[in-house]
């Protein structure tokens, strides 16, 4: 009986030794934020010293008021749900096509193309954005292409004037034509396009005809300045791209692990039976797949409403708040300017309570129409 | 496996041209991929100025000068201090989130209490909850601990950011592992942390290796967190460092990609070595019901 008892001490003490240290930092880091942000986002603290400083009180939910009648929030809401949206329908669509043409060997090489497509997903999402923010800069590659492109087809237009000569001799029909093709990029460059041209053309000598040409070219070739990121329209576009082209990769590894655990007899024999690869597809690893989908959905809602640094490192939220996310949105309202702590808060608490309300509906349609496959 | 399907003439034209689609999607992707990665390295040999006039062609002559020299990217960004910081913050979490995961794992699996039930739940909770929406909370709570700027908030964080999915994986890896062999030894006398020590944690080594793969990469690449945990050079990690070459430096385009390939490198060696394992533990990591 008493060793029996002391057995029962060491049993309790072994576990709780053993649950303790993962139970603390588990508190202190998820547990206690919570508490502490739902108490601040009903007060009125203000930095400075928590305990023992100015006195701060509970002053009631006039934030949360404050948040819902501010229509920077709604925008940062509207652009989050968007990055889920592109997420859930965008994510995990492709990676299931990528995943599926490996599992079915319908190419060749499965571990190479599985290799490539998920590099995206072990570099720096810093590393990423400053990437793509300079790809879509005015400075970036696409502007240079889409230029070269340009240039050439405009030099094979004025080249085509004056085609099989070897110089050049200046006429009013020769200077209506170019004009022709210059188009209104030419009354932008002369205040008296066919009197300037002519001059511009007479200080060439006719052996410089090629030269010519090209400089002709440089001049009225329209270029074209990719500016994505700072055209209030157009900002959150990158931004969504660089998210599809982030995480994919994530999620085909996901689903091809999955479908690697379909016995591959049943596929064999339905297709012996007739069954076409659509069917193979809707009837056998959609339903087995449908946990996983719904698993990643939740992964990818989660993820997507909390995402801060690839905004914060490709726009920082701007031009003027356009592509801000409610990461961002907290982020300013509790560092820049004057800080506003209550308010960040309850802007942290609306995030929690926004992913589980989503995570929510994603159970709820499972539910409904989830044939659980497993 | 399904040659005996493809007879008829149109079946065998369905299935060449769904095999060049299929080919033509992963060719297309995997270049999406991979080329603005080549294109960010061989940017990084060019001198800023050829690079404003040139952005697609290879350099003329390759330089180092974006990385070394007093005005490299290596001295400018500190890197020296990033990456041993990095180093620090990757190995230190993730050794943390293994054996806390593994010890409470054994806990929760093998010790029957009424508490398992209650605290295991708040856990798996935590799955779904990401610390990223605590930034403003989590930030207030380290300056009321006086941790903020420390090595010890950094390390502390990114341990309980780990935990839900480390407990969660290795509470149901060890579910997996007999009972039988716990209870023999019980009989024989064993204390538990002995067999924690002795049969546990030798049979954990697989889902060890999964969480070490998950946070390995999940840690290095962390920004957000440590963005708000650290303000100090001396204590920033390579993502951070990087940061800054989104900002102020911006414009040098030449020292930017330089940077950038510095941080960028560590991290495709290390998926170059272990593209299998990362592959299967992202995989399984992924796998909950």
């Amino acid at each position: 009986m008493a060793r029996k008892k002391r057995i029962g001490r060491e049993e309790g003490r072994a576990y709780w030794m053993m649950v303790l240290p993962a139970l603390i930092v588990y508190m202190l880091v998820l547990a206690f934020p919570i508490v502490l942000s739902i108490v601040l986002s009903v007060s009125n603290y203000n930095g400075g010293k928590m305990f023992g400083g100015e006195s701060w009180q509970i002053t009631g939910f006039s934030k949360y008021a404050k948040l819902v009648g501010d229509p920077l929030f709604w925008n940062s809401l509207k652009n989050n749900l968007y990055i889920v949206l592109i997420s859930v329908f965008g994510q995990l669509p492709l990676g299931f096509i990528f995943a599926y043409i490996i599992y079915r060997k319908t190419v060749k090489w499965p571990n190479f193309w599985q290799g490539v497509l998920y590099v995206p997903n072990i570099i720096s999402v810093i590393v990423v954005a400053v990437l793509w923010s300079t790809i879509f800069s005015p400075k970036g590659p696409l502007g240079e292409a889409i230029n070269s492109v340009r240039f050439d087809a405009f030099h094979v237009k004025i080249a085509a004037l004056f085609s099989g000569q070897s110089g050049f001799s200046i006429t009013d029909d020769l200077v209506r034509k170019i004009l022709d093709i210059a188009g209104p990029k030419a009354s932008a460059i002369f205040t008296d396009p066919p009197a300037e041209l002519k001059d511009f053309l007479a200080s060439y000598s006719p052996d410089q005809l090629q030269q010519l040409i090209t400089d002709m070219t440089n001049m009225f070739v329209s270029k074209w300045s990719p500016t994505f990121l700072g055209i209030p329209d157009v900002a959150m576009l990158p931004i969504l791209f660089v998210t599809l082209w982030m995480w994919t990769g994530l999620y085909m590894i996901i689903f091809l692990a999955n479908m690697q655990k379909i016995d591959v007899q049943i596929i064999e024999s339905a297709r012996i039976d007739g069954a076409n690869e659509g069917q193979v597809m809707r009837y056998i690893v959609l339903p087995a797949l449908s946990g996983t989908l719904v698993n990643t959905a939740i992964l990818c809602i989660a993820g997507s409403l909390s995402s801060f640094s690839l905004v914060w490192a490709m726009t920082g939220g701007g031009p003027n708040h356009v592509t801000e996310i409610l990461a961002i949105y907290m982020f300013n309202n509790a560092f820049l300017g004057r800080p506003d702590f209550p308010l960040a808060n309850a802007i942290a608490l609306v995030m929690v309570t926004v992913s589980f309300i989503l995570i929510g509906l994603t159970k709820a349609v499972e539910n409904k129409f989830g044939g659980k496959g497993e | 496996m399904s040659e005996e399907i493809k007879t008829t003439a149109l079946g065998r034209f369905g299935a060449a041209f769904a095999k060049f689609l299929a080919y033509f999607v992963m060719v297309l992707f995997s270049l999406m991929t991979l080329y603005p990665i080549f294109w960010l390295i061989m940017n990084s040999f060019k001198p800023t100025r050829e690079f404003q006039v040139s952005q697609l062609g290879f350099p003329h002559v390759p330089t180092l000068k974006n990385y070394g020299g007093p005005y490299g990217a290596w001295k400018l960004g500190d890197f020296d201090k990033l990456i041993p910081n990095s180093v620090i913050y990757t190995l230190g979490a993730t050794f943390g989130i293994i054996i806390l995961s593994v010890l409470a794992g054994f806990a929760f699996a093998k010790i029957p209490r009424k508490a398992t039930k209650l605290i295991y739940a708040s856990f798996v909770i935590g799955l779904l909850l990401s610390v990223q929406s605590l930034l403003i909370p989590l930030f207030l709570e380290v300056n009321i601990m006086g941790i903020y700027n420390t090595r010890l908030a950094v390390l502390l964080v990114y341990i309980g950011a780990g935990l839900p999915m480390g407990i969660y994986l290795s509470t149901e890896y060890i579910r997996g592992i007999p009972t039988s062999l716990v209870e023999s030894a019980r009989i024989d006398g064993a204390k538990y942390f002995r067999i924690f020590r002795s049969i546990i944690l030798p049979m954990t080594i697989p889902v060890a290796t999964t969480l070490a793969i998950l946070n390995i990469t999940g840690i290095w690449n962390e920004f957000a967190l440590i963005n708000i945990l650290v303000s100090k050079t001396e204590l920033k990690s390579l993502p951070l460092g990087m940061y800054r070459f989104s900002g102020s430096l911006s414009s040098d385009w030449g020292k930017q990609f330089a940077a950038l390939t510095i941080g960028t490198l560590p991290m495709l060696v290390f998926y170059f070595i272990f593209r299998k394992q990362i592959t299967q533990g992202v995989a399984a990591g992924a796998v909950k019901g």
